[in-house]
C-alpha cells in the first residue's frame, strides 16, 4: 500500500516545478537560436566584439580635467560643493582637535563611560582597555583621526538615513521609489563608491568622508522605513482614536515603537562607516586605514597588524556597546525616573571631565612614547621564519605559498581562461538562465543588461578575471559554509564553540582580512580569493545553521516519530524545509565574496579592483571609473542571478 | 444581569435623544466603492455577487440605529460581519462611504479635522481588542497617554491617571511596563486610558476576546460595575452571544453587513426575526434571559391576585422558578405595587423548553410590548404546524 501510495503523493509538486523549468528554458533555447547564429555570424569572436563597445575613456578623461580646471572657479564647485567641502574639512578637523585636547585618559574616560552608561560595566571596562590598548600599539594618533572622521560621517548618515528613511516610512511612493536603490546600493562592493567623489571632490578628507557617507546611509534609512512601516497598527490606531495628530502620532507612538529598528540601524551604519572609512585610505582619509594600506604596500606585515589591531578593537567596542545599549532600550525594565538618569549621566560627565583634567595638569595629555610596545618587529620575524619555513618545502604538506601557487594554476588559471574562452553570447546566456531559473524574467533582464554593459564598457576581460576570483571563492566558501553551519546546526556544543568567533568576523570591517593573508600566502590572486572566503565565511555558516535550527519542530518531530535516521532527518527534512535559508546563505556569500575580491586589488589581486586602485593611483580617474561602474554591473548580475524572488521562496516554503 | 435589563426597560419606556444616531450608513472597501451605495442594482447583490461584479467587498451595508443615552448598545455578529468596521465608523477612524452618523445631533462625517479631533480626545473613546498599549510605556503614562494628546499638563495628567488606575483596579501597578502585565491586567489599562479622558461614550471593540474565560468574565462584571456607577453610555462590539446578553441592554446583531435585528435581549432571544437568528440563540439558557413579563397571564381571580410569592416584571424567569418551586404556588408579579399578572410553573416550564404554556395563551392586561404578542404568533404558528 505505501509503496504505491508514496509515489503518487510525491510526483505532483516535482513535476509541476519540473514543468515550469523546462518552459523556461525551453523558451531560452528557441530565444538563442533565433539569436545566436544572428549574432555570431556578425561579430564573431571569443570576446566582447570591439564593434559592441564604446570607448569612455575618452569623454571620462575630459570631464575629469574640465573638473579639475574648473575647481576653482566653476559657481558649482565655489557655491555648493566647495562648501561641502570646507564643512567637512572643519568639522573633522574640530572633532579632531576635541579628541587630541581631551588627551588619551580623557578619551578613554567618555568612552568608557558612555560605554557603562549605555551598555553596563563590562563593557566600559572592554571600552576602555580597548582604547588602551590602541595607545600602546603606538596607534593613538590615527586611532584618534580615524575616530574624527568616524564621528562626522556617522553623524551625517545617521541624520541622512534617518530623513531618507522617514520620508520612505511615512510615503508609500517614497517607499517604493527608494527601496530598489536600497537594496542595490547594499550589496555594492565599498570600492565602487570610491570614484565618483574622487572625480567631484580629488583626494582628500572630503572625499573619504562622503564615501563614507554614501555607503553607510543605506541601512539607517532602510531600518529606520522598515521600523516606521512595521509599527504595531494597533497602537497606531489606539493614538488615533484618542485624537492624537499626524505629528503627535509620529513622535509619541510610532517613533518610539521603532526604536528597535532604529537603534539597529545605528549600529550597522557605525559599522559600515568603519568598513567605509579604513577602506577610504586609498582616497586620503588618513588614520589607520592609510597606515595598513602602507604597510601592505610594502608588504610590512608587522605594522600593516599594528594598525589592524586597533582597527578591530574599535569594531568589536562600537558594535558591542550599540548592540547592547538596543538591548537595554527594548527590554521591559521598571521605568527609572529621567531624573535619576539625568543624574547619572551628569555624574558620569563630571567623571571624565576630572580624569581629563587630571592628566592634563599632569602635562601627561599625549601618550606616552615610552609606554608603546613595538609588535611590528617581532611580527615580521614571525613571518619572516614563516616565510623561510613553511612557504614552501614542508613535508608531504607543501607549504603555503605552495598551496597559493597551486590554486592560482589548478583552480583560477584554467577557470579565468575557460570563461574568457566562452564566446561571449554564451555568457550571456548563462546568466540569463540562471537569473530567469532562480528569479523572473524582470531579474533576468536586470543580469543581462548589466552584464552586457560590462562589455559595452571594454571591460570584459578582467571582469571575467575577477569573476573567476568570485566563483572559486564562492564555491569554496559555500562547501566550507554550509558543511560548518550543518555541523553548529547539529551539535551545540560546535555552536557554541563558533559563536564567539563568529561575532568577532562579521563585526571586522573588510579590510583588515588582507593582513593575514599577505602573511600567509603573500601577494597574488590566491591570497585575495583566500581573505574573501575568510570574510565571507561567517555570514554563511551563520545563516546556514539559523536556517537549519528554526525548521518547524513539528515536522522534525513526526520524521523522528516515523524512525528517521539523524542523515535522513538532514536530507529529507531539515535541507528543503531551510531552502531559503540556504539560497539566502548564497546569496549573502555571493555579495561579500565580491566586495573582498575587489578590495583583493591592492593586494596583487589584479582585475578590476586593481583599475580602480590604478586609477586613483595615476590620477588616471577614467580607468578607474569604468572599472568602478563595471563593478556595479558586476555587483548587480551576481546578486540577481543568487537572488530568490519571493513567491519562488513561498513556494519553496 | 439584573441592572442590564432592568435599564433595558426603562429605557425602551423613556427614549432620551440619542447619543449616536446612524441613519444608512455604508463602508465599501474596494475601488471605486463610492459608486455602490448610489446604485440601487449593485445594492441589491449578495456579497459574494458584489465582489466578482465590482471587485468591492461592503463592509457596512445600509445599517441605521440610535444609540440611547446611558445604555449600552452591544453590535454582535460573527467575524466578517462587519462590526469592526461598523464602530471604526463611528468616530471616522474608517471612513464610511456614505450615509449620516450623529453625536448629539451633529454631523459627524461634515466635521473638519480639527472638530474631528476634538470629538476623538473628549467625546468618545476607544478600548481595543489588542489593547494598543505602548510597550515602551508606563502603565501611568500608558493611562495618561489621551490626556498628553490634548495638552494637559505633566502633573495634573498624572494625577488623574492614578486616579482611573485606582478604579480600575491596578494600584500598585502604575511604573509596570504593559509587557510586564497579564493579558486582563493589559486590557485594564486600555480600559482605563479611555476612561481617564472622561468620555461621553465608551467604545468597546471585542475587548475580552483575547482574554482567558476566567478573566473575560471578571472583565464584562467590571463594565457592569462601571455602567452602574457612572452611567456612560457604551457602544461594545462582541462576537460572543453570551457577552451580548450579559452587558446589552440593546443587542444589534450583524450578518454580512447588515442588521439582521435589534432589540433587547429578551426580544433577541424570545423572537428571533429569522432563522439566523434563530440557529444563533438556540443553545441560549432562555430562562436566565426572559422575563416573567413575557411569561405571565392574567390572574384568574382575585384570591389569585393576592396570594404567593411577588417578583417583579422585569425578574427573569429563573428567579421566578425558584420563588415558585419553593411556595408550591403561582408567583405574582407585582409592579410598583399592584398586582399585573400571574405567573404559575406550566407558564415558566412553556418558556424554558421554548414551547407556548397551558391551553389557551392569555393576552395580559397591560399593553404587552411588541416582542410578546410575537412570540406568541409564532408559537402558535408552531403548534397549528406541528
Amino acid at each position: 500500500m505505501a509503496t504505491v501510495t508514496a509515489p503518487t503523493v510525491r510526483t505532483p509538486l516535482p513535476g509541476f516545478l519540473k514543468h515550469r523549468v523546462l518552459a523556461k528554458l525551453t523558451l531560452l533555447a528557441l530565444a538563442a537560436a533565433v539569436l545566436v547564429p544572428v549574432v555570431n555570424a556578425r561579430w564573431a569572436s571569443g570576446s566582447w566584439p570591439d564593434a559592441l563597445t564604446v570607448d569612455l575613456s575618452e569623454p571620462l578623461g575630459r570631464a575629469s580635467d574640465w573638473i579639475i580646471d574648473n575647481r576653482d572657479s566653476h559657481p558649482l564647485f565655489l557655491y555648493f560643493f566647495g562648501h561641502v567641502s570646507n564643512a567637512v574639512v572643519l568639522s573633522v578637523r574640530a572633532v579632531y582637535l576635541v579628541l587630541l585636547a581631551a588627551g588619551w585618559a580623557g578619551v578613554t574616560a567618555v568612552a568608557a563611560l558612555v560605554a557603562w552608561r549605555a551598555a553596563g560595566l563590562r563593557l566600559a571596562l572592554g571600552t576602555a582597555v580597548a582604547f588602551l590598548a590602541c595607545g600602546l600599539l603606538g596607534m593613538w594618533v590615527p586611532t584618534m583621526q580615524t575616530l574624527a572622521l568616524m564621528v562626522v560621517a556617522v553623524l551625517a548618515s545617521a541624520v541622512l538615513g534617518a530623513a531618507l528613511g522617514l520620508a520612505a516610512g511615512l510615503s508609500d511612493r517614497t517607499y517604493r521609489a527608494l527601496r530598489p536603490v536600497l537594496d542595490t546600493m547594499q550589496v555594492l562592493p565599498a570600492f565602487a563608491y570610491l570614484l565618483p567623489v574622487v572625480l567631484v571632490f580629488g583626494i582628500g578628507v572630503p572625499a573619504a568622508v562622503l564615501a563614507t557617507v554614501v555607503y553607510a546611509a543605506p541601512p539607517m534609512a532602510r531600518l529606520t522605513a522598515l521600523g516606521l512601516r512595521g509599527a504595531d497598527h494597533g497602537v497606531l490606531e489606539a493614538a488615533a482614536s484618542l485624537g492624537a495628530t499626524a505629528r503627535q502620532r509620529l513622535v509619541t507612538a510610532r517613533l518610539p515603537l521603532a526604536r528597535k529598528e532604529l537603534l539597529l540601524g545605528l549600529n550597522q551604519t557605525i559599522m559600515m562607516a568603519l568598513s567605509m572609512a579604513v577602506i577610504a585610505s586609498v582616497i586620503g582619509a588618513g588614520g589607520l586605514g592609510d597606515r595598513v594600506y602602507q604597510a601592505l604596500a610594502s608588504v610590512d606585515v608587522g605594522a600593516a597588524l599594528a594598525a589592524g589591531i586597533p582597527i578591530v578593537l574599535l569594531a568589536v567596542v562600537l558594535d558591542r556597546v550599540t548592540g547592547a545599549a538596543g538591548d537595554r532600550l527594548g527590554g521591559d525594565g521598571p521605568e527609572t525616573s529621567a531624573r535619576l538618569r539625568a543624574l547619572q549621566w551628569a555624574g558620569a560627565a563630571a567623571l571624565a571631565v576630572a580624569v581629563a583634567v587630571a592628566v592634563r595638569l599632569a602635562g601627561r595629555l599625549e601618550w606616552p612614547g615610552t609606554w608603546t610596545v613595538n609588535i611590528a618587529e617581532p611580527v615580521n620575524r614571525a613571518v619572516d621564519w614563516m616565510t623561510a619555513h613553511l612557504y614552501s618545502g614542508v613535508p608531504y604538506v607543501g607549504g603555503t605559498a605552495d598551496w597559493a601557487g597551486h590554486f592560482t594554476t589548478w583552480v583560477l588559471d584554467p577557470l579565468r581562461s575557460s570563461l574568457q574562452g566562452l564566446p561571449w553570447w554564451s555568457v550571456l546566456l548563462i546568466v540569463a538562465t540562471l537569473a530567469w531559473l532562480i528569479g523572473t524574467w524582470r531579474t533576468a533582464l536586470t543580469a543581462v543588461l548589466a552584464m552586457a554593459a560590462i562589455g559595452v564598457l571594454g571591460v570584459w576581460e578582467p571582469s571575467l578575471d575577477t569573476l573567476s576570483q568570485v566563483l572559486a571563492a564562492v564555491a569554496v566558501t559555500l562547501v566550507l559554509g554550509l558543511a560548518t553551519g550543518v555541523a553548529a546546526a547539529r551539535s551545540d556544543r560546535v555552536e557554541r564553540l563558533l559563536r564567539p568567533v563568529l561575532d568577532v568576523f562579521q563585526t571586522m570591517p573588510q579590510f583588515v582580512y588582507l593582513i593575514p593573508v599577505v602573511a600567509l600566502f603573500g601577494v597574488g590572486r590566491a591570497p585575495a580569493v583566500a581573505a574573501a572566503v575568510v570574510y565571507a565565511l561567517p555570514a554563511v555558516v551563520r545563516i546556514t545553521a539559523q536556517g537549519l535550527r528554526q525548521v518547524d519542530p513539528a515536522a522534525l518531530e513526526s520524521a523522528r516519530s516515523l524512525g528517521a535516521s539523524s542523515g535522513q532527518q538532514l536530507r529529507q527534512v531539515q535541507l528543503p524545509l531551510a531552502r531559503p535559508a540556504l539560497l539566502l546563505a548564497v546569496n549573502q556569500g555571493v555579495v561579500l565574496v565580491l566586495a573582498v575580491v575587489i578590495i583583493g586589488g591592492l593586494v596583487g589581486g589584479g582585475a578590476l579592483g586593481y583599475d580602480v586602485v590604478f586609477g586613483l593611483a595615476q590620477g588616471d580617474l577614467a580607468t578607474g571609473l569604468v572599472a568602478g561602474v563595471a563593478i556595479v554591473c558586476l555587483g548587480l548580475v551576481l546578486d540577481r542571478v543568487t537572488q530568490p524572488t519571493e513567491r519562488r521562496t513561498a513556494k519553496g516554503a | 444581569m439584573g441592572t442590564a435589563t432592568a435599564t433595558s426597560t426603562g429605557t425602551d419606556t423613556a427614549a432620551g435623544a440619542p447619543v449616536f444616531s446612524v441613519e444608512g450608513l455604508w463602508k465599501v472597501f474596494g475601488p471605486k466603492a463610492d459608486r455602490v451605495p448610489a446604485d440601487p442594482e449593485l445594492t441589491a447583490l449578495p456579497p459574494a455577487e458584489l465582489r466578482s461584479r465590482t471587485g468591492c467587498t461592503a463592509a457596512v451595508r445600509d445599517v441605521s440605529f440610535d444609540v440611547r443615552k446611558g445604555e449600552v448598545f452591544v453590535v454582535m455578529g460573527l467575524s466578517g460581519s462587519g462590526k469592526s468596521t461598523l464602530v471604526r465608523c463611528l468616530t471616522r477612524l474608517i471612513e464610511p462611504t456614505s450615509g449620516r452618523i450623529a453625536i448629539d445631533g451633529e454631523d459627524v462625517l461634515g466635521m473638519d479635522r480639527a472638530r474631528l479631533r476634538e470629538l476623538r480626545r473628549h467625546r468618545a473613546s476607544m478600548v481595543f481588542q489588542h489593547f494598543g498599549l505602548l510597550p515602551h510605556r508606563s502603565v501611568l503614562d500608558n493611562v495618561a497617554y489621551g490626556l498628553e494628546i490634548q495638552g494637559v499638563g505633566r502633573s495634573e495628567r498624572r494625577s488623574r491617571a492614578r486616579e482611573v488606575v485606582a478604579k480600575v483596579g491596578l494600584e500598585g501597578m502604575e511604573q509596570r511596563r504593559p509587557g510586564q502585565l497579564s493579558g486582563g491586567q493589559q486590557q485594564r489599562v486600555g480600559l482605563a486610558r479611555a476612561l481617564a479622558v472622561d468620555p461621553e461614550v465608551l467604545l468597546f471593540d471585542e475587548p475580552f476576546s483575547a482574554l482567558d474565560p476566567l478573566i473575560r468574565r471578571d472583565m464584562q462584571e467590571e463594565v457592569v460595575r462601571l455602567h452602574r456607577e457612572e452611567g456612560r453610555t457604551m457602544v461594545f462590539i462582541t462576537h460572543d452571544l453570551n457577552e451580548a446578553l450579559k452587558l446589552g441592554d440593546r443587542i444589534a446583531l450583524m450578518r454580512d453587513g447588515q442588521v439582521v435585528q435589534l432589540g433587547t435581549p429578551e426580544e433577541i432571544v424570545g423572537s428571533p426575526a429569522d432563522d439566523y437568528v434563530r440557529e444563533f440563540v438556540r443553545e441560549v439558557p432562555r430562562e436566565q434571559v426572559m422575563t416573567v413579563r413575557t411569561a405571565m397571564r392574567a390572574p384568574e381571580s382575585a384570591e389569585e391576585a393576592g396570594r404567593g410569592p411577588a417578583v417583579a416584571p422585569d425578574a427573569t424567569v429563573s428567579e421566578a422558578i425558584e420563588a415558585v418551586a419553593r411556595t408550591g404556588t403561582p408567583a405574582r408579579v407585582v409592579d410598583e405595587g399592584r398586582c399585573v399578572g400571574v405567573v404559575d410553573s406550566e407558564a415558566l416550564l412553556g418558556v424554558v423548553a421554548g414551547v407556548p404554556a397551558g391551553e389557551t395563551p392569555l393576552v395580559p392586561k397591560q399593553p404587552a410590548p411588541l416582542p410578546v404578542r410575537r412570540t406568541r404568533g409564532k408559537a402558535g404558528a408552531d403548534e397549528e404546524a406541528v
